[in-house]
């Protein structure tokens, strides 16, 4: 059984998180994450929608709905911008090249759903990749920080 | 964190409010609470989101297939109340547009009056 929860640092400008494999450990690590960006909570939120988004492709396609794997999160503040790192076992997968983007001006009878998530990274962060290392998942985003 | 929903019926209109989270792990509770709703055809849906304080992909998978299924059986379904970081998702997802959306469960409520 994987616990969820921070781990603990002695510095305020870092967030490491663990968590369960379970779609409903992401509302535990949301409190987290908004609790370490209290100072700018639109960004909070935005990192938030990215985080829950990759973590649930994660849970749902890498381990198939599985429960039991570790998936890591931490967030770096490094002066004018966020750096967040997720990390997982799952088998090599790039969400940024492997996911059809959505048509967003389809008419509502034609609209599919999907995409959207990938969608949503891709608008409000300022870098994304996937790098895979030693058996893992790597997945590096960057927010740069209002001055 | 979670989801929570109450059914309320004025005269010909179901009016549902959702409020909490809307995420991977709280939409299949919206699902199965929202589309039977629009089972009948004709039927009028109002779906009340201002006590919503976060929707993901997820969610708006449920919000289209119950869009989809209004306008296949000729009913009515129509959003209000979205706050703005909601609404920031709907507009992010092209949804605003392809959505009926209203301020208020007054103004949801006249829309599908008229």
């Amino acid at each position: 059984m994987v616990g969820d929860g921070a781990v603990t640092t002695s510095d305020d400008k870092v967030l490491e998180y663990r968590l369960n494999s379970d779609l409903a450990a992401i509302a535990g690590l949301a409190e987290a994450v908004t609790a370490f960006l209290a100072q700018t909570p639109r960004i909070a939120m935005q990192v938030n929608l990215c985080l829950d988004e990759l973590l649930t492709n994660t849970i749902l396609h890498g381990f198939a709905g599985a429960s039991g794997h570790e998936i890591a999160v931490s967030l770096k503040l490094a002066g004018d911008w966020l750096e967040i790192v997720i990390s997982d076992d799952a088998p090599a997968f790039d969400p940024f090249t492997e996911v059809a983007p959505p048509d967003l001006d389809a008419e509502l009878d034609d609209r599919i759903p999907g995409g959207l998530g990938v969608h949503f990274v891709r608008s409000l962060m300022d870098d994304y990749r996937l790098v895979r290392e030693d058996g893992r998942n790597r997945i590096l985003l960057r927010k740069n920080l209002p001055v | 964190m979670a989801i929570s929903t109450t059914l309320e019926t004025l005269a010909d209109t179901s009016l549902l409010r959702a409020s909490g989270r809307l995420d991977g792990s709280t939409s299949p509770q919206l699902e199965k609470n929202l589309l039977p709703l629009l089972a009948e055809p004709g039927s009028k849906v109002l779906l009340d989101l201002a006590e919503l304080d976060y929707v993901s992909s997820a969610g708006l998978r449920i919000i289209l297939m119950a869009a989809k299924r209004a306008k296949q059986a000729g009913g009515r379904f129509v959003l209000c109340g979205l706050q703005p970081q909601v609404s920031e998702v709907f507009e992010m997802s092209g949804f605003t547009r392809i959505l009926e959306l209203a301020a208020s469960v007054d103004e949801g409520r006249g829309r599908l009056a008229g």
